[in-house]
């Protein structure tokens, strides 16, 4: 087992006037500063690799040098598409579960802004689907998210009310969320009338663009326990469907079967089921994402997470509340380091650190990353040690 | 004027057929001759069992309107068609692809028959989506 010990990141947001490392040391000395712990601490770093634009390549060797750090077990830079920070924070968990390493850090730095937003979907445009028999339709990235909102919307009768209070429900928890990049309130109305992007999703149904940096410290839990810490890592599952984005076969629109999967395995390695969650802080990049993706996990009935999120069930407050920072469309969208800042809330949470949007007496969470068209998920289950509960 | 591609595939030894096929108003992909399983796009090994004996198959280019999206903020280079219309058929060969689908939105609906329409193009044509009047299922 390992667990968490320490957490930093920057508000997300718009950093044009910062260097990369700039910003991630000091997400990284704030997370080594909660810990408690100094760089001689370090037996690992696994970093997120930056997008193809950040100029500073070889960054995670770069960084060790820039900050000084020798490392005895591993230094690497992973890359996993929108799950890039689930298999750093997955890879860190691992060295320290079997041994190799004492404290092992997973961090990363994201930056979008300071790329002008046509070149930027000219980049994302090649990852989608295949370069020579997708791209050339004009295929954007969040447009597959898109065909799921149609699908669901026609198999189960879905409202475009009842889809638009998934954003309404996390601009109110961002609102709660010193680090969230989008804080000003929002109605059912507005997300209606938004422009829109990739029909039937509207401009307050897909996210920003962001930048941001999180450091996460992962140690032995005899380590955490010394250093007054009990968040621990209790589950694990992961799974990929083998299709990138555009499956070559018919296949169901409105589940992810990797989520399905995956969650299956991480709730049965931690010993619960979907109905012990007190809450789960997910990867949904857009509104419909949020809806299948509860749906796949368990915490609702297929065709019925809609009416459960437009009552109220995934507010903090509320049956399972999901994402209390704000989600990715609220809290910002630095897609490599996303999942990294879903572990920085899901450990707020766990320690009742939350302030505003603490969600009562939380002592079971799970976090996900995925990439594609949910293609793939990484859970991971966390939870906070009986011995430091308050 | 002839309609030019904002992002033309790369047309490869193997990938010609598919190509070329479409100057001659055939919709083809590759068959496997060991499983008979048909892929798209078409490829030079057989994705089910990894048989690489394979063969060119002309497709029906008829198929079910699975799901489809306006996209109304392209990339840059696409930005000059937009709004388009871009859906997923599932083909009645039991293989999906994806296209754009030529319709005003209002008039769409998931489950809608469609047929392939093969689109003028340089450097290479390309090929999109119709709704199939005849083929509705009411």
């Amino acid at each position: 087992m390992a667990s968490v010990v320490g957490i930093g990141a920057l508000p997300v947001g718009r950093y044009a006037d910062v260097l990369e490392h700039e910003m991630l040391l000091k997400a990284l000395i704030e997370a080594m500063s909660d810990a408690g712990l100094s760089k001689h601490d370090i037996d690992a770093l696994v970093f997120c690799l930056p997008r193809p634009y950040a100029e500073q390549r070889y960054f995670g060797t770069f960084m060790a040098g820039y900050l000084e750090i020798p490392i005895e077990d591993t230094l690497l830079e992973v890359l996993g598409n929108g799950m890039t920070g689930g298999l750093a924070f997955d890879i860190a968990v691992d060295r320290v579960a079997t041994g190799k390493a004492k404290v092992a850090v997973a961090l990363g730095v994201n930056r979008e802004l300071h790329v002008p937003t046509r070149e930027h979907m000219h980049l994302s445009m090649r990852a989608v689907g295949d370069v020579d028999f997708h791209v050339p339709f004009g295929v954007t990235p969040i447009a597959w998210y898109a065909f799921n909102a149609t699908r669901y919307m026609h198999d189960y009768g879905l409202t475009r009310e009842q889809l638009a209070a998934i954003p309404v429900k996390n601009r109110r928890h961002a609102m709660l969320n010193p680090l969230a990049q989008m804080r000003k309130e929002i109605t059912v109305e507005d997300v209606l009338n938004a422009r829109p992007i990739v029909r039937p999703l509207g401009l307050l149904d897909v996210p920003p663009r962001s930048d941001g940096a999180v450091a996460i410290v992962v140690a032995r839990p005899d380590i955490a326990r010394s250093l007054g810490r009990g968040v621990d890592v209790v589950g694990r599952g992961f799974y990929h469907e083998g299709i990138h984005q555009v499956s070559s076969r018919p296949r169901d629109l409105t589940t992810f079967e990797s989520a399905q999967i995956a969650s299956g395995k991480a709730y049965k390695s931690a010993g619960i089921t979907a109905a012990d969650l007190d809450f789960v802080e997910v990867y949904a990049p857009c509104s419909i994402v949020e809806l299948i993706l509860t749906e796949s996990i368990g915490l609702f009935a297929k065709g019925t997470g809609g009416a459960a999120a437009a009552d109220g069930a995934t507010s903090i407050g509320g049956k399972v509340p999901v994402s209390p920072s704000g989600g990715l469309a609220s809290r910002g969208h630095p897609p490599h380091v996303t999942p990294l800042y879903n572990v920085y809330e899901a450990v707020q949470q766990l320690r009742g650190e939350a302030g505003d949007r603490q969600i009562a007496g939380a002592s079971i969470g799970a976090v996900t990353a995925e990439l594609g068209d949910y293609n793939a998920t990484m859970m991971h289950i966390l939870t906070t040690a009986a011995e430091v509960r308050p | 004027m002839t309609h030019t591609l904002a992002y033309p595939p790369r047309v490869t030894a193997f990938t010609a057929p598919f190509w070329d096929g479409l100057r001659e108003g055939k919709f083809r992909t590759t068959r496997c001759l060991r499983c008979l399983h048909i892929t798209f796009p078409p490829k030079p090994v057989c994705p089910e069992c990894w048989g690489d004996q394979l063969e060119w198959i002309d497709l029906s280019g008829r198929g079910i309107l699975r799901s489809y999206t306006e996209v109304c903020a392209a990339p840059a280079m696409f930005a000059a068609e937009a709004p388009y219309i871009l859906c997923l058929v599932d083909l009645d060969e039991g293989i999906r692809c994806l296209s754009r689908v030529l319709a005003d939105w209002d008039d769409l609906r998931p489950d809608l028959r469609v047929r392939v329409k093969v689109r003028e193009a340089e450097p290479t044509y390309l090929f999109d989506f119709v709704v199939d009047q005849e083929g509705e299922v009411s």
